[in-house]
């Protein structure tokens, strides 16, 4: 396992390098000179020298990308260009709004899906079956602007059971967090349940579901004995893969509801060209895309002893 | 007295998955629904290049000497381009979600070709030659996944709406037609984006599943009569890992639709044309005014687009994957 795990950490340096790579190239070279979103219109040429100075524009690219990672390494990303403080301490202020909005709209989410794709997958077949899975699918065929326009209008300006913008430091978030909640699991729900229904039915066609129930256990220990303990490996794994996403958050959500989140921090970042944010954005939703992809693979052969790491 | 058998017709796999897919009367119903929408589109596409001048599309009502009011008006019978009411602006709803059909089949069908196309190329290319290969293919695509798919997609629409890719685009032409006289910027650009972005799924299953057939006897068959690498893995690989790639376009499709709406709302999606994302987008200062219909028929256009796609690409996979199949 130590074994593994090391190589594992070993094999993400070179992707975290690829992507730092990418994100140094988009921004900084493929998308023009920086400086120039930086000052605005019409910048004297000084000014313009000084912010190359600055940024180490007119070094040559390997140069630039030894001071990117530099920046990445000590998560020192300069300040962000529109508001004149570090990025850390940006950062550091959207991560509660995000969090109190995507953990409980995920848990919630999850738990629905995982509930509603046993009941299905046992029923298999039959009318509850079909409705929920034409449901799902009609679902996840709307776009997720119109469950949040939508929602927003109907439930919020309508009739106004919930604010329409806004946000709360401390207890008073539950009043606004709880309509993007309720639109952010209508969303998430129709995919859940397709992916969760798959997994069960696989898990309840296998041999060991017969044995249970030839040895006439009741039909009801048979799904959340055998059945759900056997299902939640998968369900394990995706749940940790999806983490990374809760962090960066909804930003759609954050947007539409005025959540002071990483989101929308993250959508005035890329409408005011402010790079230092995206860019520090970009790796920080990757790495946590790689440790936690690391730990849904550890989690899985730990959960699942047929699976051997090597 | 015995009686010659007749010789049984092997059925083509196509043939197969057709009778397998007909099962399904909701996927037939959808795939009619599709073709209506396919048809739509290209009849709105004609339509496009043989209108001169202002498009009607962009013209109010009351320009057209038509008795509306020149501001929106809900849907009335006064004159067919009023049915589904007129846009904040006085512009024809029907006209308009008429249009956005041909944009949305644009980015359907260029998006999720493009995406399709390099995550077929690279995934037969890794799981067939293996080694250095392989590695390589695995370490890009180890690389674009971990950057968060919001991120990339705007990053790269940001990028290549400024940046050299834009002037390339500019410049690009064809024995003297220029791209840019028939795709504008926006649409380009979405079109880029989604292809770039969106490849990874399809690569990592061709390139599991073509290192399964690599193995397979008719393979080393083809090897031992003498033909070339490129020949097998056009000719003899390729078609046994293709239901993938038309089960994973369908789902582009989808993907690319629903994300031109974002981009669009977000900014930098199409904006030279109407288009379902900007109907949707508008809406969104419409509908505190009351202005509900725009919304109600792009997004009812987005929806039976999507459920029917999404719908066929379910049928789809239960006929075409051999795994699934009895």
């Amino acid at each position: 396992m130590t074994g593994y795990l090391i190589k594992r950490i070993l094999q993400a340096i070179p992707v975290l390098l690829g992507v730092a790579f990418i994100t140094l190239v988009l921004f900084d070279v493929a998308g023009g000179d920086p400086c120039l979103i930086k000052l605005g219109k019409n910048p004297s040429e000084v000014e313009v020298q000084m912010c190359h100075d600055e940024l180490g524009l007119d070094l040559s690219l390997p140069e630039q990308y030894l001071r990117f990672l530099g920046q990445i390494v000590t998560f020192d990303f300069g300040e962000s260009w529109s508001h004149d403080t570090p990025v850390r301490e940006i950062f550091a202020r959207g991560l509660v709004p995000t969090l109190s909005l995507s953990v409980p709209a995920f848990l919630i989410g999850s738990f629905i899906a995982v509930v509603l794709a046993l009941l299905v997958s046992f029923y298999r077949a039959s009318l509850l079956d079909r409705v929920v899975t034409a449901g799902a699918i009609a679902g996840i065929s709307v776009s997720s602007l119109i469950y949040i326009l939508v929602g927003q209008w109907l439930l919020a300006d309508q009739w106004k059971l919930f604010p329409v913008w806004g946000y709360e430091y401390g207890f008073g978030a539950v009043t606004f967090v709880a309509l993007p909640i309720l639109i952010w699991v209508a969303l998430s729900v129709g995919t859940d349940v397709r992916y969760f229904r798959t997994v069960a039915l696989e898990e309840i066609g296998q041999d060991y579901v017969r044995t249970a129930r030839a040895k006439g256990i009741s039909e009801n220990a048979v799904l959340f004995k055998h059945v759900l303990k056997n299902c939640s490996v998968p369900i394990i794994t995706r749940m940790t893969i999806i983490v990374p996403f809760l962090i960066t958050g909804s930003f759609l959500m954050e947007i539409f509801f005025g959540i002071p989140g990483l989101g929308s921090t993250l959508y005035t970042a890329v409408t005011n060209s402010d790079l230092p944010v995206v860019k520090a954005l970009t790796m920080l939703g990757a790495t946590l895309y790689v440790i936690f992809n690391i730990i849904a693979d550890v989690l899985y052969a730990t959960l699942d002893p047929r699976i051997r790491l090597q | 007295m015995t009686q010659a058998h007749a010789p049984i017709k092997p059925r083509s796999p196509a043939r197969e998955a057709w009778r397998r897919f007909k099962r399904d009367r909701v996927a037939v119903v959808c795939l009619a629904l599709f073709s209506f929408y396919a048809l739509t589109a290209g009849s709105a596409q004609v339509i496009e290049l043989f209108q001169e001048g202002t498009k009607l599309y962009d013209m109010t009502l009351a320009e057209q000497g038509i008795d509306v009011a020149e501001t929106a008006t809900a849907p009335s019978s006064v004159h067919w381009q009023a049915w589904w009411g007129t846009t904040s602006a006085g512009k024809s709803v029907l006209l308009r979600v008429f249009h956005g059909t041909k944009v949305a089949f644009v980015v359907g069908l260029c998006g999720a070709g493009l995406s399709v196309l390099i995550g077929m190329t690279l995934g037969l290319l890794a799981g067939f030659f293996g080694r250095k290969v392989d590695l390589a293919v695995q370490y890009l695509y180890q690389t674009v996944a971990s950057i968060p798919y919001l991120l990339l997609l705007l990053a790269l629409a940001f990028v290549v709406r400024q940046g050299p890719v834009a002037a390339a685009y500019n410049e690009f032409s064809v024995g003297g037609l220029y791209l840019s006289e028939y795709l504008s910027l926006g649409l380009f650009n979405i079109i880029v984006v989604i292809g770039l972005t969106s490849w990874v799924t399809l690569c990592r299953l061709v390139r599991a599943e073509t290192m399964k057939v690599r193995e397979l006897d008719y393979v080393q068959a083809a090897r031992s009569l003498g033909m070339g690498e490129l020949r097998i893995m056009f000719r003899h690989v390729l078609p046994n890992v293709f239901h993938l790639v038309i089960i994973n376009f369908s789902l582009r499709f989808v993907t690319a639709i629903k994300s031109e709406v974002i981009l669009t709302f977000l900014g930098v999606g199409v904006d030279k044309e109407p288009s379902w994302g900007q109907m949707i987008a508008d809406a969104k200062n419409e509908l505190m005014r009351g202005i509900w219909w725009p919304l109600l028929a792009s997004g009812v256009a987005l929806f039976g687009l999507t459920l029917a796609v999404n719908y066929v690409g379910d049928a789809l996979r239960d006929a075409l994957d051999p795994r699934l199949k009895n």
